[in-house]
């Protein structure tokens, strides 16, 4: 098939809604957009970029937390891999598969940023330091995934741990040191194309589908109380004030809202 | 035929013609180059909006037009694939609404 988009100067407000699912969808569209933020790095950040040292206690903080960013990439990469199978059509799989490459990547340099703070064994930090929160969370993701049950499962991994993930990163990234802020600043880009798949695609299978939406707010109510205290324990672990924990929630509250189970 | 009532506008502010603006590349790049000029970063809440920009609800970037926005205007966000309609907002500015 043609691609619908050739033009240099093409309007992309005035593409047709389909001509722009099929773009943004694809592999095509992926590659061009990680290639202008990514190429050039090492591991997801300049090759010459140096964090100043660490404090012993810092340190300690940022590995804990860093471990966790682990745990939640390695659902988003098992449950993304597991959703290409149950999508839909050809656009979700491609789409799919992009994030799927999107948190190996996010994982990746998460063990490489660990590594690169002196822990020797990162798999085994993970396991010790994981919170109790966020694996309870993960297994119930990934039985959603293999109940192929695809509203549910997007919702928890593209909508609730997405958007989890968009806020806290953009968070930390404003404190943390110049190496992960390079990292996380990287992730935050691959991650709006995430929350907004997500988003979009649960947001049009309501309209086609309203009966879905009594399930979506039981899988909300079931896993809401699991997200928001690991929430809570991330923002407490990057020093974020008690104030402005509720400013960071918002935005899962806002998407939730815009499909609304306010 | 019915119209697209994304592409509906308002009669009186339609008979007035709108601006047009030439898109310069700010340095985003979190889409291809060739539609970059179309979006910017969000500098936060002492960010001055020009009448032919929004921000995408979503994911908090700036979209841009290439004509002045009214409401009922279509526009896409791309770096996270929303599509959306501008209206007005509650302070008389304009807002994006996602379009499902």
């Amino acid at each position: 098939m043609e691609r619908a988009i050739r033009d240099e100067a093409v309007d992309v407000h005035a593409l047709e809604p389909e001509a722009f699912l099929e773009e943004v969808h694809s592999f095509e569209f992926w590659f061009h957009s990680v290639q202008g933020y990514l190429a050039g790095q090492t591991f997801g950040h300049r090759p010459d970029v140096q964090g100043a040292p660490l404090a012993p206690h810092e340190r300690e903080r940022l590995v804990t937390v860093l471990c966790n960013y682990c745990v939640g990439e390695t659902a988003a990469l098992e449950g993304a891999s597991g959703l290409v199978s149950i999508a839909p059509n050809r656009l979700t799989k491609v789409f799919l598969a992009t994030q799927v490459a999107d948190e190996g990547r996010h994982l990746e340099v998460l063990l490489h940023r660990l590594g690169e703070l002196g822990v020797p064994s990162p798999e085994t930090e993970i396991e010790r330091r994981a919170s109790r929160s966020l694996l309870h969370f993960k297994r119930r993701l990934l039985e959603l995934v293999q109940s192929r049950d695809w509203e549910a499962a997007i919702f928890a991994q593209n909508v609730i741990l997405e958007a989890m993930e968009f806020t806290v990163f953009q968070s930390h990234a404003r404190t943390a040191d110049l190496v992960t802020r390079e990292v996380l600043q990287g992730i935050v880009k691959d991650e709006r194309r995430h929350i907004g798949f997500g988003e979009n695609e649960l947001g049009r299978r309501l309209q086609a589908s309203p009966h879905i939406r009594a399930r979506i707010g039981e899988v909300k109510k079931e896993l809401d109380h699991w997200v928001l205290e690991s929430f809570e324990e991330t923002l407490r672990e990057i020093g974020v004030p008690n104030e402005e924990r509720p400013e960071l929630g918002r935005n899962y509250l806002e998407v939730v809202a815009r499909l609304g189970f306010a | 035929m019915s119209a697209d009532p994304l592409l509906r506008h308002e009669d009186s502010e339609e008979a007035t013609p709108r601006q047009r603006f030439l898109l310069e590349d700010t340095g985003f790049d979190e889409v291809p180059p060739k539609y970059r000029r179309f979006y910017r970063k969000w500098k936060g809440p002492g960010d001055t909006l020009a009448p032919n920009e929004v921000v995408c609800p979503v994911c908090k970037v700036v979209i841009r037009s290439t004509r002045e926005l009214r409401p009922g205007d279509r526009v896409y966000c791309m770096p996270c694939m929303s599509r959306l309609v501008v209206v007005r907002a509650e302070d008389g500015g304009f807002e994006a609404r996602v379009a499902y």
